[in-house]
């Protein structure tokens, strides 16, 4: 994909008269193609015109640039024309007075006859000679934002740029416009981007539309590319069932940005509660080796440095943990990253909980384990699990922490990869983390799914194998954030804020390799993993399959690569998964869900607390091990391209209201 | 058909005819106005002659013959009208030129807008006539004064308007200029005067008034000849017709004043460029 203009990483911040800042946008990244026709929707006070100006270069972005063909974009220019919300034309000049004030401008260097052809060529595009002599308060509107369009075009721009260019019309002009706007851009091939407000209009001239949360800090929510082939007719286009999906998923990204309006205004302005004091938190965690950050915040006392009394709990189950967040016996836990929209979504048959997920605390650090049996037989890769499960009809049963766990969704994904249906050619069996190794052991299971020290615990008693660990499934996954609930995030952001801000301190001190002592020696007290720390915390990883231990760069990653943003792309990869194995509807009102549980504005607080730079990774799609390539923005066309799943559903999923 | 013969048969002859229909209005209030005047000056004896009296009085040789010269500052109210014509017009072209030009100034630098905002502001409220010492003592010379007074008088609505319309040339054509990336030459040819143009006639509109209002003034005080200088002539004359000339010399001035204004718009009218 060639790019033609590129917008790289755009904030725009305005400064307010009474001293305060207004972000208009934040970190917008687009790279838009030759020829290409974009549309920018979204709710008013989006951003959309201030993005427009920035690529008109009437504005300069406060960070990130514009690169229009290799340079960047610091000044308004005629290779960048703007066709103007209000047309913009001068009322004391002819309509052909107009454009060759344009012309005669901006193309000095040619002939005066040249120009002149020029002016009559773009009038006659746009079927204006009738009117050529008037003034434009005598002409209508719609020949008005003609007249724009050809003063637009007869400078032969490269990007041509329109701010909401039929929205003052009636329904018929717009529609005979759309059609003529959409051959003018098609023969020229000039590359364009329009603002606009109408579902219809964007469908029918985009080739992407790029959906823009709601100010303020507006960024794109969505990208729906719209892939009817051109020359389009407007009827032919609607009579598609496949435009009617795309419509609605337009229009219920604007319904869901309209929703979350109005419960941010709805919610109670910055909670009244002032850090005073000592304030107690209560977190549960499981024990397993990415509950490292916490240990560590806890017993170096960066809980403490910002006054926050915090009682960990140690708790048996996933199940344990979710019962005690109901009933408020703990404030928040370290918790398996499905498990927050599990919660809020009510997977596991009980009421939603909405929950808050300011930060991810680790990455990785599962793996995959059979029993040794199955090495004995050479079973040593997916490919022979497929071979050997096909020859001996087998249903393996294999173990993991939780049906909605990550260890399980990685296990049905890598299965399912080579052809093994994880819901009928294996038997997956739920249980707690702490019976999984003895299970194993005593053939109850045939391999289970889990975090390192389970796999390293059973691999060291001499009864498993490791086939495959997270860094061969999906690096950098998700593995542990910390989840809140919403009641206890909107009652208290302010201890969220120095919560994580502890624990993003936290994280980088257990991924510098200098503090490996340290950190095993924390861990190593008997209320964390006791004994197990040194196995769990082992340099070198034993796979048991007889070859030497070899070193996992990043088996745990708790700091490095923003490991710790609450990334709502991840979060649409996971509902893809529930939804895949039939856990629940894909939610049409997704973004609305994403961007309640994932609070991105609470990681950027913390992040700022701690001073580490605010970067955040683009939203780009990603791809497993399999290279199956993931768009978030077209999580449906995912889903339906996947072998192996249950019957997929789409549905709006209830969402409690915001308190 | 009969109908509404009958009808329009019905009403008085003269107020139904409707070509006299929009002067209706005008015919009905005017001779009111007189007659109350009358009323008044019946109560006030001789020193408020009414409408009539004037007439009478002033007719020769003040409205019958309007350019006698009868040398010295015996003159015609024609010609004396013209005497102070002539100061406005010295005046407030000055006023014109200057205020334009210093108006643009301001409009086009931030800088020296918002600097000497201040000083336009305390100095446009100042009274024509305070500047009337202080322009004698620097002129020396009756004549000379009242051109300044005029100008200092004339000068700060065009300013004023100029500065402001210039900042208030819409977003839109800036942004048009900025895009097509317009010449300073271009862009003040083909959008700063022709976006600026009724700003700057509204403020000669308001400035012609002003300089009228303040050369009858000055002509009052200090002068030889000039419709001021009447007036004021004909009240220290305090003869038996001195009020009828004076009253006179009122509606002329005001009729001369009138015209000015209308005059202005016009010329404003026909340059300002169509489609506003």
């Amino acid at each position: 994909m060639s790019t033609f203009l590129s917008i790289d990483h755009v904030h725009q911040v305005f400064d307010l008269p009474g001293g305060g800042q207004y972000i208009a946008l934040k970190d917008v990244s687009l790279d838009i193609r030759p020829g290409e026709f974009i549309s920018l929707i979204g709710h008013s006070g989006c951003g959309k015109s201030t993005l427009l100006n920035l690529l008109a270069g009437l504005a300069q972005p406060t960070s990130g640039g514009i690169i229009l063909e290799g340079r960047q974009v610091t000044e308004p220019g005629p290779d960048r024309m703007v066709v103007f919300q209000n047309y913009s034309l001068l009322p004391w000049r002819t309509v052909r007075q107009n454009i060759a004030l344009a012309v005669d401008a901006v193309m000095k260097q040619i002939p005066k006859a040249k120009r002149r052809a020029i002016i009559e060529d773009s009038i006659d595009l746009v079927g204006l000679r009738a009117a050529v002599d008037k003034f434009p308060h005598e002409i209508s509107g719609g020949m008005k934002q003609r007249v724009a369009i050809a003063r637009g075009l007869a400078l032969r721009p490269k990007l041509l740029l329109l701010d909401e260019p039929f929205g003052a019309l009636d329904a018929l002009t717009r529609g005979n416009l759309q059609e003529q706007l959409m051959r003018i851009c098609q023969e020229s091939g000039v590359t364009a981007v329009m603002v606009t407000h109408d579902v219809d209009e964007a469908l029918l001239l985009s080739d992407r539309v790029v959906m823009l949360t709601n100010g303020p800090a507006a960024e794109i929510g969505q990208i729906l590319e719209v892939d009817f082939p051109r020359p389009r007719q407007r009827l032919a286009m609607m009579e598609s069932p496949h435009y009617y999906d795309l419509r609605n998923e337009l229009i219920n990204f604007l319904q869901q940005q309209r929703r979350a309006r109005r419960s941010r205004a709805k919610a109670p302005a910055a909670a009244p509660v002032v850090a005073q004091g000592t304030r107690t938190v209560s977190l549960g965690y499981l024990p397993g080796n990415d509950c490292a950050p916490l240990a560590i915040a806890q017993e170096l006392g960066y809980f403490r440095d910002a006054d926050l009394e915090v009682s960990l709990k140690r708790c048996y189950s996933w199940d344990e943990i979710e019962q005690d967040l109901r009933v408020g016996r703990l404030d928040g836990a370290l918790m398996m990253a499905t498990q927050p929209l599990a919660l809020t979504l009510g997977l596991n048959g009980e009421r939603p909980l909405p929950m808050t997920v300011p930060m991810t605390v680790s990455r990785n650090g599962g793996a995959i384990a059979f029993a040794r049996r199955y090495l004995d037989q050479g079973i040593r890769s997916l490919t022979d699990l497929k071979a050997y499960q096909e020859a001996s009809g087998q249903i393996l049963r294999l173990g993991v922490p939780d049906t909605l766990s990550i260890p399980a969704l990685l296990l049905r994904y890598w299965l399912a990869s080579a052809g093994i249906d994880p819901s009928h050619d294996v038997e997956l069996v739920a249980m707690s983390p702490y019976d999984l190794v003895d299970a194993l052991a005593h053939g109850m299971l045939d391999g289970f799914a889990a975090g390192e020290m389970r796999v390293a615990l059973a691999v060291q008693a001499g009864q498993a194998y490791v086939m495959a660990t997270d860094l061969d499934i999906w690096p950098g996954h998700p593995e542990k954030v910390l989840g809140l609930p919403e009641d206890f995030v909107n009652a208290n952001p302010a201890t969220v804020a120095d919560l994580s801000a502890a624990l993003l301190r936290a994280g980088e001190f257990c991924d510098d390799p200098r503090n490996r002592e340290a950190i095993i020696a924390i861990l190593g007290r008997p209320e964390y993993l006791g004994e197990a720390a040194g196995a769990a915390l082992q340099r070198y990883f034993d796979f048991g399959t007889g070859e030497a231990p070899s070193q996992l760069l990043r088996f745990n990653q708790f700091h490095v690569d923003q490991a710790n943003y609450p990334n709502p792309l991840e979060g649409t990869w996971l509902l893809t998964q529930l939804c895949r194995w039939g856990f629940t509807p894909l939610p049409k009102n997704r973004q609305e869900l994403l961007a309640r549980v994932y609070r991105r504005d609470l990681y950027e607080q913390a992040i700022a607390q701690v001073g580490f730079p605010p970067l955040a990774p683009g939203r780009r799609g990603f791809r497993l091990f399999d290279r199956v390539e993931f768009n978030p923005d077209q999580p449906l066309d995912y889903l339906q391209s996947l072998a192996i799943k249950a019957p997929i559903q789409v549905a709006a999923v209830p969402l409690t209201p915001a308190a | 058909m009969t109908a509404t013969l009958r009808r329009r048969s019905r009403r008085p002859a003269l107020l139904g005819n409707p070509a006299l229909k929009p002067y209706l209005p005008y015919l009905v209030c005017i001779p009111t106005f007189l007659v109350i005047w009358q009323i008044f000056s019946g109560l006030l004896g001789s020193r408020l002659p009414g409408p009539f009296q004037v007439i009478i009085e002033t007719w020769t040789p003040y409205i019958s013959q309007p350019f006698y010269d009868d040398g010295g500052t015996s003159k015609g109210l024609g010609l004396q009208i013209l005497i102070s014509l002539k100061r406005v017009a010295l005046g407030y072209s000055l006023a014109a030129v200057v205020g334009i030009l210093v108006g643009g100034l301001l409009g086009m630098s931030r800088f020296l807008g918002k600097g000497l905002d201040p000083v336009i502001q305390v100095l446009r409220t100042v009274p024509p006539l305070a500047w009337l010492p202080i322009s004698l003592t620097v002129f020396e010379q009756a004549d000379s004064a009242a051109i300044f007074v005029i100008f200092i008088t004339a000068i700060w609505p065009i300013i004023i308007n100029t500065a402001v319309g210039i900042n208030q040339i819409p977003e839109d054509y800036t942004n048009v200029s900025r895009v097509l990336k317009l010449s300073k030459r271009d862009y003040i040819v083909n959008i700063l005067i022709p976006a600026t143009v009724p700003y700057v006639f509204t403020g000669l509109r308001i400035a012609v008034g002003l300089a009228w209002l303040a050369i009858v003034a000055a002509e009052m005080l200090k002068a030889d000849g000039g419709i001021g200088f009447f007036i004021w002539d004909a009240y220290n004359a305090g003869g038996d017709t001195s009020t009828s000339q004076i009253i006179l010399a009122i509606i002329y001035v005001g009729m001369v004043g009138l015209g000015l204004d209308r005059f202005v718009a016009w010329i404003g009218r026909q340059v300002s460029p169509t489609g506003r």
